[in-house]
């Protein structure tokens, strides 16, 4: 798994490539929890993301804590309809706005 | 008098791979179940969900099995069987004895309730029960068996 992260104004964007298991979930929390440290808008972008677990789930969720406390957003991207499957059957799906592409996604999380 | 008798290839198939059990298998484990499931003729959603139900029990294993039973080379063997119409995948390891089907899983509840509320444990176990037509456990030979069966 990688991670890039760059910037467009105030909003963090990761873009996150390969698999969210639990293998990977760790490094990935820790790098999105560092960024919104300092911000409170990040757009993850999983287009090219494969697979994701419930360990990947679990970095969802403690970032969507984390942005809670301080009344920040979170908007997902390219999220496939399997990831969404996932989303679903455990009910994180109505807690997240997924956005089809990343100019969606940045017009949502500035509105 | 001739009779025609299909090779038993043709109807079924198994391959065994034994793997590490740690976390760095995981990938590993899915790319194995991937090729044999892709073969067989599963979609890319059935595929994953496969996978998902898999990497869910194998990284319970990782994570609690072996280490709870003092082990650190613990395996994992993993065994894919190819029929007509259904593919089943037994995982197989020596860890403490773990039946998944006899575990809490969270509630509707709990399901419902507001992400910063609710509690994450038990949602690998669920998401593993929910995304193959069956899951079976076995413990056998001071073996756990997990077993999913998919119908293709």
């Amino acid at each position: 798994m990688n991670i890039t992260f760059k910037k467009s104004g105030d909003v963090e964007i990761a873009e996150i490539e390969g698999s969210i298991d639990s293998k990977t979930a760790p490094e990935l929390q820790q790098s999105i929890l560092n960024v919104i440290a300092a911000t409170s808008k990040i757009i993850l972008d999983m287009t090219k993301v494969g697979f994701v677990s419930s360990a990947g789930l679990r970095v969802l969720l403690m970032v969507y804590r984390q942005l809670k406390g301080k009344d920040g957003k979170i908007v997902l991207v390219g999220v496939s309809d399997e990831i969404k499957d996932v989303m679903f059957m455990t009910g994180f799906i109505s807690f997240f706005e997924i956005e089809k592409s990343l100019d969606e996604a940045l017009h949502k999380i500035s509105a | 008098m001739w009779f025609i008798i299909p090779p038993l290839s043709k109807l079924m198939s198994t391959e065994t791979q034994t793997f590490n059990a740690v976390v760095d298998e995981l990938e590993p484990i899915r790319d194995f179940v991937t090729e044999k499931a892709l073969a067989a003729g599963a979609d890319n959603r059935k595929n994953y969900a496969l996978c998902l139900a898999i990497d869910e029990i194998a990284t319970n294993i990782m994570r609690y099995g072996y280490p709870l039973a003092g082990i650190t080379d613990g395996k994992i063997d993993v065994t894919i069987t190819t029929g007509e119409n259904t593919l089943t995948i037994i995982l197989e390891d020596s860890a403490v004895p773990f039946d998944p089907m006899h575990h809490m899983l969270p509630t509707d509840d709990d399901l419902n309730k507001p992400l910063e509320d609710r509690p994450i444990g038990g949602l690998g176990i669920m998401l593993a029960q929910q995304s193959v037509d069956e899951l079976k456990y076995e413990y056998v030979n001071s073996k756990n068996r997990n077993i999913f069966i998919v119908n293709i």
